[in-house]
């Protein structure tokens, strides 16, 4: 039934091994951008949230309109079988709070475990000390995962899908991604001019 | 003078595209915080194979006794020489702290240190981070990951005020 190509390793296209050697070239890639646009600098992106620059939203929300747009090109050719991508299910409690602690640790320290590494790359000492802060915090959550397994893994509603959600399918899945992002970056550029109004 | 960072517009449609590649080749998006937690995971069990009781260590050894035999572990050595060879060729390699002007470093060094700390628990809750969930999440239409991007974006505004002088140059003359 499945005649499709891509994506190739799901299908079968690639071995373990080729896959490997694509992790390290294409994570080399984007340590690559992410150096060049900026990612690897903590007051970068901490930036932010201060509304003193925005790159960090506006490349963010541009990836994700730049990586859909392939997608449903390349769906509506016949050519990658989209179910076939990893998708993280959905646990809507810890994803909440664990969101919550994560924008509280990401302006406390500046960094995401992604921009730290390639951050270390750049020679930046507080991007070492995030990362060994890392091993600490997976360590802790080990400990207390035998009590606390079952919000864990609380509100599971599996693979979910815009189109699950509001109905439809991937095209107006895509739409409304595009909608969002862009909508989410004119925002923060209306709030940005609200707020930095006295300042230059 | 440092090399001054593409334009944020170009840089998305450049990731975006690298991103497409790695969906279309692996399967899967860019990740990084599993790394951490394999490596972690790792790390207990060959020092004590006790922690295997523990079942969240032990769900990594479920395909074997090597839990950093994984694409996200290789992809993450990948990001670390990516970063390292994009900041020699711009002249932007340096061995320093990021922060605003005159603050503190060692103050700097700590809040990245417990803020590394919050953010890994903060990533098994969330199966992964603004790389694995956020951006791989938000590119095949998940649910979840937006509303782990709204609560992460929401937390850091709120809590935002509380780092301020670590971040915010307050005297800048004007530059940018």
């Amino acid at each position: 039934m499945n005649d499709l190509i891509l994506p190739l390793y799901k299908n079968g296209f690639l071995s373990p091994e080729a896959n490997f050697f694509f992790a390290i070239v294409l994570g080399f890639a984007f340590g690559f951008v992410l150096e060049r646009t900026g990612f690897t600098r903590s007051q970068y992106i901490a930036d932010t949230f201060y509304f003193k620059n925005l790159a960090v939203p506006k490349i963010m929300g541009v990836t994700i309109i730049t990586t859909t747009t392939w997608f449903i090109l390349f769906a509506w050719m016949g050519w990658i079988d989209l179910s076939a991508l990893f998708t993280p299910a959905t646990y809507v409690w810890p994803y909440v709070v664990g969101g919550l602690l994560f924008g509280f640790g990401m302006v406390m320290a500046g960094y995401c475990p992604g921009t730290a590494v390639a951050g270390l790359g750049t020679g930046k000492s507080d991007a070492l000390l995030f990362l060994l802060g890392l091993f600490g915090g997976m360590f802790l959550y080990f400990l207390l995962y035998p009590m606390i397994a079952g919000f864990s893994s609380s509100g599971n509603l599996g693979v979910l899908k815009l189109q699950d959600l509001f109905g439809g399918n991937e095209y107006t899945s895509y739409i409304l991604t595009v909608a969002l992002e862009t909508g989410i970056i004119l925002f923060l550029m209306l709030l940005q001019k609200l707020t930095n109004k006295g300042e230059k | 003078m440092e090399k001054k960072y593409w334009n944020p517009y170009f840089g998305g449609v450049v990731l975006g595209t690298m991103l497409f590649l790695s969906f279309v080749i692996a399967s899967q998006g860019f990740g990084a915080s599993g790394t951490f937690s394999r490596a972690t995971a790792q790390f207990l069990v060959d020092s004590d194979k006790s922690w295997l009781n523990n079942a969240y260590i032990a769900h990594y050894f479920r395909h074997g006794d090597n839990a950093l035999l994984n694409w996200t572990v290789i992809e993450t050595i990948g990001i670390f020489l990516g970063g390292f060879a994009s900041a020699l060729l711009a002249g932007r390699f340096m061995i320093r702290p990021d922060k605003a002007k005159g603050y503190s470093t060692l103050k700097r060094l700590f809040w990245a240190l417990i803020g590394g700390m919050i953010i890994a628990f903060a990533t098994r809750l969330t199966r992964g981070c603004t790389s694995g969930q956020g951006l791989d999440g938000m590119a095949t239409f998940s649910v979840g990951a937006w509303i782990f991007m709204f609560s992460t974006f929401a937390a850091a505004l709120i809590f935002s005020p509380l780092f301020r002088k670590q971040w915010v140059d307050e005297n800048e003359g004007g530059d940018e």
